[in-house]
């Protein structure tokens, strides 16, 4: 079992961030009882170990609607770890894991369009070297999906 | 084609200036309003009146994203889930009360549902698929996949 890697002061400290990251580090000071040097300090390093990141959201409305587009690749095994990075090098591809079990590869995306899904599938996953199948699902309606957690593949650096 | 119809009304449109503060703030969105102001070459209260504007609107938040890790999730599974004799949506909030669950969405594909779980140990896999969802009513085949590795996950449009 591993240490957790946040302690309570950094859990309210992210708590208070949650959906307005926008929120002064004196305001969480004082709502938190500590200095604003703490909550300096502790940001800081959160944002160096790549366990917390400030980001902008834009609702789907702003980006015109779109819907999920759910990838099932199915792959000579050989060629999974460099399909990883030819589908992360995609663009319009949001979200590429290593699946063990249902299929090799899961991609996911954003598209407005079912052309724009097919283009894309059509014309640049299937053609990759070792793709055998991909199985697609697009998702209707989402039902829960939160935005204050992801995993942190690359962070950014630090202005100051 | 579009794939999704309405809800495409109400979208606020944004200027130049709008454009140029999230600009910003996706690279540092805890820069201060007098930081973004002199970048921008405007007034703080301008920054300030605009990113209330948006606030508003709900076109876009400035958020703190954790990575799974802070939180000790150390496995993620993708869940595909059949549907049978219940309506899914149904079932979709049934599964969205549950903690773990990150993410379920109605779909169009071969599987009615799909959702993503996090959970913090291996044991947990069985407690969660056999004890918790497989005793939902209507949940007639899980088909769970286990993510060996997260290569990107950029999720910037959400629902909000």
């Amino acid at each position: 079992m591993i240490a957790p890697r946040l302690d309570d002061l950094d859990r309210k400290i992210v708590a208070a961030l949650g959906l307005d990251a926008r929120v002064s580090n004196r305001q969480i000071a004082a709502d938190l009882g500590v200095t604003e040097g703490t909550i300096r300090t502790r940001l800081k390093r959160l944002q160096q170990e790549g366990l917390v990141q400030f980001t902008v959201v834009t609702d789907f409305r702003m980006a015109g609607s779109p819907n999920l587009v759910m990838m099932g690749i199915h792959a000579d095994p050989g060629r999974v770890s460099a399909l990883a990075e030819d589908l992360s090098a995609i663009e319009e591809i949001g979200c590429v894991i290593v699946l063990l079990g249902r299929y090799n590869l899961m991609a996911m995306g954003l598209f407005k369009s079912v052309e724009q899904v097919d283009d894309l599938i059509r014309a640049r996953i299937k053609t990759l070297p070792g793709v055998r199948d991909v199985e697609v699902s697009t998702a209707i309606h989402s039902f829960k999906y939160d935005v204050r957690m992801a995993r942190i593949t690359r962070p950014k650096p630090l202005d100051d | 084609m579009q794939i999704r119809r309405g809800k495409r009304s109400g979208a606020p449109t944004l200027d130049e200036v709008d454009a140029g503060i999230i600009d910003i703030l996706r690279q540092n969105g805890r820069a201060t309003n007098q930081e973004i102001a002199e970048r921008m070459g405007v007034t703080p209260s301008t920054v300030s009146a605009r990113l209330k504007r948006l606030d508003e609107s709900k076109a876009m938040r400035v958020v703190a994203v954790s990575d799974f890790a802070a939180h000790d999730y150390n496995i993620l599974i993708a869940v595909g889930v059949k549907v049978h004799g219940r309506d899914s949506k149904a079932v979709a909030e049934d599964l969205a009360a549950l903690p773990e669950v990150f993410s379920v969405s109605l779909m169009s594909g071969p599987y009615d549902l799909e959702m993503l779980v996090v959970l913090r140990e291996f044991d947990e896999i069985r407690l969660f698929l056999i004890d918790h969802v497989a005793a939902i009513p209507g949940v007639s085949a899980l088909n769970p996949g286990i993510a060996a590795d997260i290569v990107k996950f950029e999720f910037n449009v959400a629902p909000l």
